[in-house]
């Protein structure tokens, strides 16, 4: 009974402060306190009991009890726990105690409700804006219920400008994106530079925010955002379409039928497969390797194709529903499966051998991109950045979900905080993957893939989950609702919290070594959108437009 | 210089040889499953509106004319071949499809427009036979999408007035 233990500790400590505490079941907890010991009892959380901060969630209740609410997420890795520290707060001029100077890794969580929900943290020291584009009207808050998710606000302005903070002195600021070769989305760095070494920099983001939340909470239904929470990221769209269903099926208190939980399993590690091996190729890419790169994708081909085969598609598997999965794994898929895995294991061990002695890749990763023990446990980091510093964190182990809890793996460590351990870690993870499948094709049982889910969900209940993706931990927070839908949805992809210690890891060293130290936490490139070509005879190029290259990629013709 | 990686590496990619696939010059069969472009078979739909009541993109649109004529359209702009739409017909009315090369200037090439005429009760809706409760419909009785300006109306009504829908943001069920 650890939620009882701990809700106990937080009752001694605390006493009348901690109004009401939910338990649904022994790996969740969820404290109502007051708001004026918002602030301390996160501190007691973090500091004293050593939990893991998630992410901060900020809600427009008022239309259910006519407040605002703020929610805390933590995790207790080694016991299996995730806690919710909830509060509300009154109905105008909603403000709460900023947490951030007690636990800095909920500073971009606390910007965020203050620009989407417009609830003031209340000390924060780095009030800027951070989600809502540069033109949207201050005092305008898109997630509030009384914001239609249609609405295009009044005063919009796309001439103004968003002001940069002062370089500090002696430093010359050098732009990074907003689209650069090796950001997978635009985002914007700037670099305060002094001769080849970078000293810090400012991250201006956001700027592909689709709204997907506020579409969930009024518009879609709750099997129709599945579909959609998958294409919030294009790498690990699985981890959100399962972390998505299983958030809303552990607050309705539906268990999807076994045979469903290790095909979830089986898909998210064919994710994790084909994104590490991904990974892999691109960070030997950015090192200028690119050999390597196209060695690794052409071993991780293979697997899409099983992917497609299963789900019907390379990528967005549109694998969950509440209450189950829509594919199935047959038995010929099931061998098929065997033989790739087979053909992946037999390839990629010499790949590894190979690399793993490779000192020119070596030159360029050792040391770099540093993030050590003291760094992952402020900023909250996860993934393989976490555990290439030596903290033994996996949400697979820590908080089984699907089938992880009847299956036997082994969590990979390194000590060098550097992108080498990273580099490390995610090739011995392939094999552990491998392995994973493998017991699932094995203990897999027969069944039905979908609970039939007779009545409406209950409205107002909390679900809470953590998938491990390829980069770390996704984490969803829902709360359920009326009209077939979520009052609330929050995604923290983990990138979210990896991002906001790179300023950290790139501080300090030289501004050659800025891409694969960002590459290191994040997988993806970007590709241009618009391309030059050079005749080769006369030397005389042309530029495509867009006009022009959309119809060339329509017709396949010039 | 780690001449051995070195050489290990040039083995890993001689072993490997030529993988390259002719794409686009030479078309690739896809798998049986492979979820392409929806195709709505006019033939065998009822005009229930479970597919347009359960699709994530809000592709499918409902216009009734009269209380005979129900128009169906496929916007073919923004879907996510998720195939929920043929999951849901309780018709199998339609199909996701092998098609993928979708891409296209003039967007009537994959756009699909079905007219129904409508013998049951459009009122109730109740000719949609739910797979669970999460996909039961909450628009019932006449719907009146934007055909024109492809737009989804989150609104029913029961009973057909001429008058245009302003104001659709709220869900109405009367
Ligand atoms: S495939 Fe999905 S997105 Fe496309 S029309 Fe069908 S339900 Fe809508
Ligand atoms: S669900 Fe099937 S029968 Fe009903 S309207 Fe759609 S295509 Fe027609």
């Amino acid at each position: 009974m650890v939620a009882r233990e701990k809700l106990n500790q937080l009752k001694e400590k605390f006493g009348g402060a901690v109004q009401r505490a939910d338990m649904p079941c022994n790996e969740r907890l969820f404290v109502f306190v007051e708001a004026s010991a918002l602030k301390a009892v996160c501190q007691y959380l973090f500091r004293d009991l050593d939990a893991r901060y998630v992410i901060s969630i900020g809600m427009d209740d008022r239309p259910f009890s006519g407040k605002f609410m703020v929610a805390h997420d933590f995790a207790f890795d080694q016991d299996h726990l995730l806690c919710s520290v909830l509060t509300h707060l009154p109905a105008d001029n909603p403000k709460v105690d900023s947490i951030s100077d007690v636990v800095p890794a909920a500073n971009w969580a606390e910007r965020e409700i203050r620009d989407l929900v417009g609830i003031e943290p209340v000390g924060h020291r780095y009030l800027k804006r951070l989600v809502l584009p540069d033109g949207w009207p201050d005092g305008v808050h898109p997630l509030r219920k009384d914001f239609a998710w249609n609405q295009v606000p009044e005063g919009y302005d796309d001439t103004r400008e968003f002001k940069f903070d002062e370089p500090p002195e002696g430093c010359t600021v050098v732009p990074f994106g907003p689209f650069h070769p090796t950001l997978d989305e635009p985002a914007h760095f700037r670099l305060y530079i002094e001769g080849e070494m970078v000293r810090g920099c400012e991250y201006r983001g956001f700027m592909v925010h689709r709204g997907i939340e506020k579409l969930a909470e009024s518009v879609l239904t709750y099997n129709e955002i599945p579909m959609m929470a998958e294409r919030i990221c294009g790498i690990c769209g699985c981890v959100h379409n399962v972390a998505y269903a299983q958030a809303v099926e552990s607050a309705a208190a539906i268990k999807p039928p076994p045979r469903a939980e290790y095909i979830r399993t089986i898909m998210l590690e064919i994710e994790r497969l084909h994104s590490h091996l991904l990974w892999v190729g691109l960070a030997c890419h950015i090192v200028g390797f690119d050999t390597l790169f196209m060695q690794s994708w052409r071993i991780r081909e293979p697997l899409m194709w099983i992917a497609e085969k299963i789900s019907g598609n390379r990528k967005t598997y549109a694998l969950c529903v509440i209450g189950g999965v829509r594919w199935d794994i047959t038995a010929e898929v099931k061998g098929e499966l065997r033989k790739v895995l087979d053909k992946l294991e037999s390839e990629w061990t010499p790949v590894v051998a190979a690399v793993s002695k490779d000192k020119n890749i070596q030159k360029r990763t050792r040391g770099i991109g540093v993030a050590d023990r003291a760094l992952v446990k402020n900023a909250g980091l996860v993934g393989p950045v976490a555990r290439s510093a030596g903290v033994n964190m996996d949400c697979r182990r820590d908080h089984p979900y699907a089938a992880y809890d009847r299956l036997d793996f082994d969590v990979i460590t390194e000590n060098g905080c550097d992108v080498w351990s990273r580099v490390l870690v995610r090739a011995k993870e392939v094999f552990e993957s491998i392995k994973i499948i493998r017991q699932c094709l094995e203990k897999m049982e027969d069944g039905p893939l979908q609970l039939t889910i007779k009545d409406e969900l209950p409205v107002g209940r909390i679900g809470l989950s953590s998938v491990e993706a390829p980069r770390g931990e996704s984490h969803h927070f829902v709360i359920t609702g009326e009209n077939n839908r979520p009052r609330r949805w929050r995604v923290r992809a983990p990138t979210y919290q990896n991002l906001q210690a790179i300023p950290a890891m790139i501080k300090d060293q030289q501004l050659a070594d800025m891409t694969i130290s960002l590459g290191s936490i994040d997988p993806c490139f970007s590709c241009t959108d618009r391309m030059e070509t050079i005749d080769l005879k006369s030397g005389a190029t042309k530029v495509w437009t867009q006009e022009e290259l959309l119809k060339l990629t329509r017709t396949k013709k010039t | 210089m780690s001449v051995l990686s070195k050489l290990k590496e040039t083995l890993v990619c001689l072993k490997a040889g030529r993988v390259t696939l002719p794409y686009p010059a030479q078309a690739q069969p896809v798998p049986e499953k492979f979820r392409g472009r929806p195709l709505f078979d006019a033939a065998k739909c009822t005009g229930c509106g479970g597919c347009a009541n359960n699709c994530p993109a809000r592709e499918i649109l409902l216009f009734d004319l009269c209380q005979e004529i129900r128009i169906l359209q496929y916007l073919g702009r923004r879907c996510a071949y998720c195939g929920r739409c043929a999951d849901v017909c309780p018709e199998k009315a339609i199909t996701m499809s092998h098609e993928f090369e979708t891409g296209t200037n003039s967007i009537g090439d994959i756009q699909q427009r079905v007219e129904l005429f409508m013998s049951t009760c459009q009122r109730c809706g109740r000719c949609f036979k739910e797979p669970s409760a999460l996909e039961q419909l909450k628009l019932k009785g006449y719907r009146v999408d934007d055909v024109a300006h492809e737009r989804w109306v989150f609104r029913s009504k029961s009973y057909l007035d001429t008058e245009p829908v302003v104001d659709d943001i709220k869900i109405e069920m009367d």
